[in-house]
C-alpha cells in the first residue's frame, strides 16, 4: 500500500527523505525568484558573490517581469548620493504611498457635494487609522511635489538632460505639471472652503481666454459653478484619469533610464581628465542585485519610517477648513503652496507696467483696455513658461555638461529659483492686497478659518464681560480674580492665576488698533471685547471696533462673531 | 560590515521602528477617534451658532429666548421635554429641528399665541426647497439647538446677558441692539438687515414718520406707534399685528435709544 502511494507521487525512499525535501524547496524557491536558490538568497543578503556560474542574479532580470523592468546594474559614480540625492527614486516611492493609501481612502470617501465633506469628517472620527491614512496621504502628496520639483532642479544643473536624454527630460517636464494637476484636482475633494475656492480661482483663469475660454471653463467646472458636476469630474480625474497618465509616463520615463541612457554620470567623471584607473573605479558596475535592490529597500524603510515620524510628532496636519460655502469667498484665498508663484504672477499687470515705463520717457499711452492682465498672465504666460522648460534641451546646444562650461545655464537656473520664489511671495495673500485695518487686526487675530490666537485662549480664560480698549493698560491681566486649573494638565495640578493668554491677545488687539489710530487708519477709535456665554460650554466672543471714517465722516463699526465650545479645537 | 550587511539591518531597524509607532498609534487610536468626533460635534455647534446668529435672531431672539407674539423660546424646557408629544412626533428631538428648519411652516402649531394667527409661520430654510441654507449649516443649527438643553432643564443656570449697549455710549447703537433683540426685524425690512414682510418697511421711515399723522413730529408718532400701535395704522396693512405689550417690555430710555435708531433713516 505505502509503496504504491510513494511510486504514485514519486517519493524517493527513505534514506533520500531529506534530500528529495530540500531538492523540492529549493525548486519552488527558484520558481518564485525567478531563478535564485536559497543559497544564493543567502549569498545575497550577505553580500557575497554568486554561487554558481552563469551568474544568476542576471538571469533573474531576462525572466520576470518586474525585474526586467530594472536595470541590470548602474555605475559607480551615477550612484553617488551626491550626484542624483535619490530625488527621482523618492518622488516614485510618494507615488506608490500616494497609490496605495489613495485605495484606501476612496473606499470611505463620497464624491457628492452633500456628502463629500461629511465623508472626511467620518473617515477622521470613525475609520480605524482613517486619520493616519489622510495625513499620510496629503503628507505624500506634498513631498511628491518638493521631490520632483528637485529631481527636475537637480537634472537641470547637472546637464542630464543632454544628448539621449532629450526626451526623458520631455517626459519629466510632462509628468511634473501631471503631479502638479493631480495634487491640485486632489485639492478640491475634501469640498472645503479651501479647496473650493483655490479651484474657483484656479478654473476662472481660463474664463479670459479668447473664444474658448468660458467654453473651457464650463468643461472644467461642469456648470458655471463649480457644483456635482464638477466634483465628480475633478474626481475622476484625480483617480483615474491623470493616476492611469502618469504611471504610462512614468513607464516610459524610467525605462529609457532603466533600459537605454542609465543615470548620468557625474560630468567630472563623463568629461573631466582623468587617470584611466580612476576612471575604471568611479564607472565599475553596481549590480542591481544585491546593491541597488537593498540599497532601495533600506530608503523605503527610511521613507515610511519619515513620514511616520512626521505625523507622530504631529509636525503635520492634514487640512480641513469649514464646509464649502459657495455663497461666501473667505478673506484670504490662497492657492496650495506650490501654485503661489502663479497666483503672484496674476498680481502683476503688465499693461500698467508699460504705461508706466512709456509714461516715464513722455509717451502716454492707454493699453489696458487691450492687455487683459490676467489672461495675459495666466493663459499666455504659464503655458510658455512650461514650454520653454520642455525646449529647454533643443535651446540649449551646449554639448559640455561641466558647470564651469555652462555658466548662462547655471546662473538661468539660480536666477529661475530666485524668480520663482519673489513670485511666490508675491502670491501671499498679505502682499499687494489692502484690507481695511479693522478687518485686518480681526482676521489676524481670529481668522475665518484655521485656528489663530482668540481660539487658543483656553475655554477657561474667557470670563464673561466687556472689555475696553480705553481701560487697556499695558501688562495687565484682564481677570485678576482668576484662577484655574488647565483641562490639558490632567495629572499634575498646578494653578493659573489670572487670565494670562486672554490678556496677551487683548493686548495685541489693542497695540495694533492704537498704531492704527496714530496713523489715521481709524481715527476716534473705540474698541472692546465682548465675552458672554451663550450656551452651556459655549462662549461668544465680540471683538469690536468703531471708528469715524477719514473720508465720509462717517461713522463706521466692524465687529466679528465667534462661537467658542469648551471641546472646540484649541490646538493642531 | 558590508554595505549590503549595513543597510539591511538598518532598514530592518527602520522597519520595526515603524511597527513601533505603528502599534502606539494603535493604542490610542480609538481614543482619539472619541476626541475628534467629540471636537467635530463642539464644532458643528459653533457652526450652527453662527449660522443662528445670521438667519434666526430677527425672529427668535438673539439668545434663543424667542419673541413674543413673533417666535418661540428654543433654550425653553417645553421644547426638550413636552414639545414632542404634543405634536405627536414619532423621531428624536435633534430629527425635529432638522425637519422643521428644513421645511418651515405654513401654519403654526399654536396659531393663537403669534401674530397674524401664525401665519405664515416660518419660512422654508432648506436650499433644496428654495430657502437659502445647506443641509450641512442646518444640521449644524439643530446641533446647536440641542445644546441648549442644560440651560433648558435648569433656567437658574441661564446667566444674564452682558449688555451690550453698556460698552456703547451711543443710543443709535443702542437702539440697533434692541431692534435685534426684540425681532423687530421679523416684521419689519431694513434693506440689509433683515426681511421682514408683515409691517411697513423701515427704510426712510425717519422722513415719512414726519408726515403720518398731523401735529405729530417724526419722534413722537414713532413713540406712539411703538406704544399703542393700533392708534394709527398705516394703509395696506393690518390692525392688532403688532404686539401692544412693547410698553411692558421696553423701559422708557430703550424706548427713547430705539427711536434713535429709527431716526436714522432718512429718505434718500
Amino acid at each position: 500500500m505505502i509503496s504504491t502511494l510513494r511510486e504514485r507521487f514519486n517519493i524517493p525512499p527513505r534514506g533520500e527523505m531529506r534530500r528529495w525535501f530540500f531538492a523540492m524547496i529549493d525548486n519552488r524557491v527558484r520558481i518564485i525568484t525567478a531563478g535564485l536558490s536559497i543559497k544564493e538568497l543567502r549569498a545575497i543578503m550577505r553580500g557575497d558573490p554568486p554561487t554558481e556560474k552563469p551568474n544568476p542574479r542576471y538571469k533573474v532580470i531576462t525572466t520576470s517581469f518586474i525585474m526586467h523592468l530594472r536595470p541590470r546594474y548602474y555605475q559607480a559614480a551615477s550612484t553617488r548620493f551626491t550626484h542624483t540625492f535619490r530625488l527621482g527614486w523618492f518622488t516614485m516611492f510618494f507615488f506608490i504611498v500616494e497609490t496605495i493609501t489613495g485605495v484606501i481612502l476612496m473606499a470611505y470617501y463620497i464624491p457628492f457635494p452633500d456628502n463629500a465633506y461629511e465623508s472626511i469628517l467620518i473617515i477622521e472620527s470613525n475609520v480605524f487609522f482613517g486619520e493616519l491614512m489622510r495625513d499620510l496621504h496629503r503628507l505624500g502628496a506634498e513631498a511628491m511635489v518638493i521631490f520632483s520639483w528637485l529631481h527636475m532642479f537637480r537634472t537641470y544643473f547637472t546637464g542630464s538632460y543632454k544628448g539621449q536624454r532629450t526626451f526623458t527630460w520631455l517626459t519629466g517636464v510632462i509628468l511634473l505639471a501631471f503631479t502638479a494637476w493631480l495634487s491640485f484636482t486632489g485639492y478640491l475633494l475634501t469640498w472645503d472652503q479651501l479647496g473650493y475656492w483655490a479651484i474657483t480661482v484656479g478654473t476662472s483663469i481660463t474664463e479670459s481666454g479668447p473664444v474658448f475660454g468660458p467654453g473651457l471653463n464650463i468643461i472644467m467646472r461642469g456648470a458655471p459653478d463649480i457644483g456635482a458636476g464638477g466634483l465628480l469630474r475633478f474626481y475622476l480625474q484625480h483617480v483615474i484619469l491623470f493616476p492611469l497618465l502618469a504611471i504610462l509616463l512614468i513607464s516610459v520615463h524610467y525605462y529609457k533610464v532603466a533600459r537605454e541612457h542609465s543615470i548620468s554620470l557625474p560630468a567630472p567623471v563623463e568629461e573631466g581628465d582623468m587617470e584611466k584607473d580612476e576612471k575604471k573605479k568611479h564607472t565599475r558596475r553596481i549590480d542591481l542585485i544585491p546593491d541597488l535592490l537593498t540599497h532601495e529597500l533600506f530608503l523605503t524603510a527610511l521613507g515610511i519610517l519619515a513620514l511616520l515620524a512626521i505625523l507622530y510628532f504631529g509636525w503635520f496636519d492634514s487640512p480641513l477648513e469649514t464646509h464649502a460655502n459657495p455663497q461666501k469667498t473667505p478673506l484670504d484665498t490662497k492657492a496650495p503652496w506650490y501654485f503661489w508663484w502663479l497666483q503672484g504672477m496674476l498680481k502683476i499687470d503688465p499693461a500698467q507696467i508699460i504705461e508706466t515705463i512709456m509714461g516715464t520717457i513722455g509717451i502716454q499711452v492707454e493699453l489696458s483696455q487691450l492687455l487683459n492682465s490676467k489672461f495675459i498672465m495666466g493663459l499666455i504666460v504659464p503655458p510658455t513658461l512650461v514650454f520653454i522648460l520642455l525646449a529647454i534641451p533643443y535651446i540649449d546646444r551646449n554639448p559640455s555638461r561641466l558647470a564651469k562650461n555652462r555658466p548662462f545655464a547655471i546662473a538661468w537656473g539660480i536666477a529661475w529659483i530666485f524668480i520663482m520664489l519673489a513670485l511666490s511671495y508675491m502670491g501671499l495673500p498679505q502682499y499687494g492686497i489692502e484690507t481695511p485695518a479693522a478687518t485686518r487686526i480681526i482676521q489676524d487675530l481670529a481668522p475665518e478659518e484655521g485656528l489663530g490666537p482668540l481660539r487658543e485662549i483656553p475655554h477657561e480664560e474667557l470670563v464673561p464681560g466687556i472689555y475696553l480698549l480705553a481701560d487697556y493698560v499695558a501688562g495687565e491681566d484682564l481677570c485678576p480674580d482668576l484662577a484655574y486649573q488647565p483641562r490639558a494638565s490632567e495629572g499634575d495640578d498646578y494653578t493659573v492665576y489670572g487670565c494670562p493668554h486672554l490678556s496677551e491677545v487683548f493686548a495685541e488687539f489693542a497695540e495694533r488698533l492704537l498704531l492704527a489710530e496714530e496713523s489715521g487708519e481709524l481715527p476716534f477709535l473705540h474698541a472692546y471685547f465682548l465675552i458672554e456665554d451663550f450656551q452651556p460650554n459655549v462662549k461668544r466672543v465680540v471683538p469690536t471696533v468703531n471708528w469715524t471714517d477719514p473720508d465720509t465722516g462717517q461713522e463706521q463699526t466692524y465687529d466679528v462673531d465667534f462661537f467658542l465650545h469648551e471641546d472646540g479645537r484649541r490646538e493642531e | 560590515m558590508k554595505r549590503v550587511q549595513l543597510e539591511i539591518v538598518l532598514g530592518t531597524v527602520f522597519a520595526l521602528m515603524s511597527v513601533g509607532i505603528l502599534t502606539v498609534m494603535a493604542f490610542d487610536e480609538k481614543n482619539r477617534l472619541a476626541e475628534f468626533e467629540q471636537s467635530q460635534r463642539a464644532e458643528l455647534i459653533e457652526f450652527g451658532a453662527a449660522v443662528y446668529e445670521i438667519n434666526c435672531t430677527s425672529c427668535h431672539g438673539s439668545h434663543a429666548q424667542g419673541v413674543d407674539f413673533v417666535a418661540p423660546c428654543l433654550r425653553c424646557e417645553e421644547l426638550f421635554t413636552t414639545r414632542l408629544e404634543d405634536i405627536g412626533w414619532d423621531g428624536g428631538l435633534e430629527d425635529y429641528i432638522i425637519s422643521v428648519v428644513t421645511t418651515g411652516r405654513q401654519i403654526s402649531t399654536r396659531p393663537a399665541e403669534f401674530v397674524g394667527g401664525g401665519s405664515p409661520a416660518m419660512p422654508t430654510w432648506s436650499e433644496k426647497l428654495g430657502g437659502p441654507l445647506r443641509d450641512d449649516q442646518i444640521n449644524a443649527v439643530a446641533a446647536f439647538i440641542m445644546n441648549f438643553e442644560e440651560w433648558a432643564l435648569n433656567p437658574d443656570a441661564i446667566p444674564t446677558p452682558i449688555e451690550e449697549v453698556a460698552a456703547v455710549d451711543d443710543p443709535v447703537a443702542r437702539g440697533f441692539t434692541l431692534y435685534n433683540q426684540f425681532g423687530c426685524g421679523a416684521c419689519h425690512t431694513i434693506s440689509r438687515l433683515s426681511a421682514g414682510i408683515v409691517g411697513p418697511a423701515l427704510n426712510g421711515i425717519a422722513t415719512r414718520a414726519a408726515t403720518r399723522v398731523d401735529g405729530l413730529s417724526a419722534e413722537d408718532y414713532l413713540y406712539e406707534s411703538i406704544v399703542l400701535p393700533s392708534e394709527y395704522v398705516v394703509e395696506d396693512f393690518l390692525d392688532n399685528l403688532m404686539p401692544p405689550n412693547f410698553v411692558d417690555l421696553l423701559s422708557e430710555d430703550q424706548l427713547q435709544d430705539l427711536i434713535a435708531f429709527l431716526m436714522t433713516f432718512e429718505e434718500e
